[in-house]
């Protein structure tokens, strides 16, 4: 009779795969389906870098990648708003404040907030793209005078999907800064169709069918006649969006003559291990969670497909 | 390095030794039906060195099919402990091509943050290696291998006849051989080499191993892509059976009696279909061209730019296992050239 193999089973002390353990402080809701997350770890800070994510799981349901929306801190605070889309974020959404969670991470590249300083930031951000962007744009206002000028253009689905509506109140009213925003459409009529789903909050919904949305209507490019003049050569571009706003981003800051090196953007992808071993998140040669999320355009405009 | 030699019959004497030593556990190749596999060894009369190709590499025991990570108690996040299982373990008469693709997962699982899961997995392995003794019509390794093997193998055999010349490797290999029956090698280094390489493959790259990403690179936009992703069934064998293809999923899994849990490592390939799917549904390599292309590029360019070796060992199970007779990497340059 053959042995069975491998009998022996040992604990390791420092897998790469371990999590940590962090606790829900705060939690409120956004939209209809993104929610808003202040987690804490036992005794130090993640020690993240703007536009980097972590790991988060649920055991017994899985792990997720998901972006940090908090700037660096100093606390042992980091800060996520995360969409309900699947089997991970619907058990992070049904979490109470108190309970706990893994943490993996930060993983990635970050936003080059040092290398930026002393130019002009211009940032474009296209629905839940605004949750990574939110960690540089706070970093810079924070730091204010280390950049010139810093502009804002922010654009989602419609009314009920802006995030962090409070902040974007604040940025609009700031007189350092440029901030507009837009909205797709102002027709809330699809989450009728949407009633029979479990959406996680109302509150924009019925807020904004009987309020009406005075501001600028059409997809985000429109909101780029209203920039003063951008001096390409002092301005770098930072874009998260949805996988269909780059292209046309970068097609304006193009007219805007912005070149490729001056544009930064944020990339998607799967990454199921977030220590480049996987395979799920790699792009042609490049493991965008480790290569990436953060990437100058130049370094990855030769790949077809990537944005 | 040293070379000595042991009669076939003392060698096999001596794997019997090292399986009655119990000191680690014996794997080596054995006839299964009408293939060969890896597997444990009950007797040294079972091993196989003459054998054409396995049907898995041992790639399976250093990253095995589904692997257990994590172990934790649902909804208990501190309970989370990460877990290894291994043995020491020798493994007998592993191709010079399949020991070429162990040193490319070595790379892999250690380069950057390295994973203890595979690297404890690997320390505490011993591979004792071969060279073909038998024609597989698939194989084209001799046109994509050099010499890395050596930095992986503790031993090599080398078929003479009636002997074993053993290439004494490593430090782990010399000693592994003390207390066996072995002399001072008597051939030339001229009969050894034949030895190694007269068994000839019947497949070649169709260019050199080193102008190959320059090749397909320039044929990025080529309509071979199309023609064989047209083709292509997306069943995942090409990627399941490659030693070089180490792609895996991460699942959580609960016991039936809902009181633990196990965070997993499975197999997954990027020849599947939602291999490269986001949270939204969004499949960046949707067409099953983009696929091929992906994992050819994968062993032609994305493997050789990081890790220096070209990516496809060419041992030919890919080509193999292949319901639609597309997946051997060397068809694609065959495709190419033919059409220019």
């Amino acid at each position: 009779m053959a042995e069975t193999y491998p009998h022996k089973e040992v604990i390791e002390k420092t897998s790469i795969y371990l999590p940590e353990v962090a606790t829900l402080r705060e939690k409120r809701p956004m939209t209809p389906f993104d929610t808003y997350f202040s987690f804490e770890l036992r005794d130090h800070s993640l020690g993240h870098r703007p536009g980097q994510f972590a790991e988060i799981s649920i055991p017994g349901i899985g792990e997720a990648p998901i972006s940090v929306s908090s700037p660096p801190a100093t606390d042992n605070r980091f800060e996520m708003v995360i969409r309900k889309v699947g089997t991970v974020t619907s058990a992070i959404h049904s979490l109470e404040v108190g309970e706990k969670v893994g943490v993996r991470g930060p993983y990635g590249t970050s936003f080059p907030m040092e290398a930026l300083k002393g130019s002009s930031l211009l940032f474009i951000c296209g629905g839940i793209g605004l949750v990574p962007a939110r960690s540089a744009i706070k970093y810079a206002l924070e730091h204010r005078d280390d950049y010139k000028n810093i502009s804002i253009l922010f654009g989602c689905k419609d009314p009920a999907q802006r995030l962090f509506v409070d902040e974007l109140e604040q940025w609009k009213q700031r007189d350092d800064i440029v901030f507009y925003e837009t909205v797709d459409t102002t027709d809330l009529s699809t989450y009728l169709e949407m009633s029979h789903m479990d959406l996680s909050y109302r509150g924009p919904v019925d807020e904004w069918k009987s309020k009406k949305w005075k501001d600028n209507v059409g997809v985000i490019t429109t909101l780029f006649p209203k920039l003063d003049y951008v001096d390409p050569r002092e301005t770098y571009a930072i874009v998260v969006g949805p996988p269909v706003m780059y292209k046309f981003a970068i097609m304006n800051l193009h007219d805007m003559e912005l070149s490729d090196d001056h544009i930064i953007l944020s990339l998607e992808r799967r990454m199921k291990c977030g220590v480049g071993k996987c395979g799920h998140c790699q792009i042609e040669d490049i493991y965008v969670c480790q290569d990436g999320p953060v990437f100058y355009y130049n370094d990855i405009s030769y790949i077809k497909g990537v944005i | 390095m040293e070379l000595l030699k042991i009669s076939k019959k003392n060698f096999l004497s001596f794997v019997d030794k090292k399986m009655s030593e119990k000191k680690s556990r014996i794997v080596g190749v054995i006839q299964k039906g009408s293939h060969f596999v890896f597997d444990d060894l009950q007797s040294s009369k079972d091993l196989r060195l003459d054998y054409d190709v396995t049907i898995l590499p041992p790639k399976k025991y250093f990253q095995p099919q589904k692997e257990v990570m994590l172990k934790f108690a649902p909804k208990n996040v501190e309970s989370y402990v990460a877990v290894n299982s291994y043995d020491p373990i020798t493994i007998f008469g592993i191709h010079y091509y399949d020991l070429a693709a162990i040193y490319l997962m070595d790379r892999a699982f250690s380069d950057g943050d390295g994973d203890e899961h595979y690297i404890k997995k690997r320390e505490n392995s011993l591979l004792i290696g071969s060279y073909p003794q038998k024609h597989f019509k698939q194989r084209f390794s001799r046109s994509v291998v050099k010499d890395q093997y050596y930095k992986v193998a503790d031993l090599m055999l080398v078929d003479m006849g009636d002997e074993y010349v053993i290439e004494v490797v490593s430090e782990k290999g010399k000693n592994y051989l003390k207390g066996s029956q072995l002399k001072k090698n008597t051939y030339s280094l001229k009969q050894v080499e034949e030895a190694k390489t007269h068994i000839k493959d019947d497949q070649k790259l169709p260019v050199t191993v080193d102008i190959a990403s320059e090749f397909l690179t320039r044929n990025y936009y080529h309509s071979v892509w199309k023609y064989f992703g047209d083709k292509c069934f997306s069943c995942g064998s090409c990627v399941f059976v490659c030693p070089t293809c180490y792609c895996f999923d991460v699942c959580e899994e609960i016991d039936l009696t809902l009181a633990a849990g196990q965070r997993i490592k499975v197999w997954d390939g990027c020849m599947l279909e939602n291999f490269a799917v986001v949270a939204d549904g969004h499949n960046f390599r949707r067409d099953r061209a983009d696929r091929f292309k992906h994992r050819t590029f994968r062993k032609v360019k994305y493997l050789p730019d990081r890790y220096r070796y070209f990516g496809c060992v060419g041992c030919g199970r890919c080509a193999d296992a292949c319901t639609a007779d597309i997946a051997g990497p060397n068809k694609v340059f065959k495709y190419i050239l033919e059409k220019q």
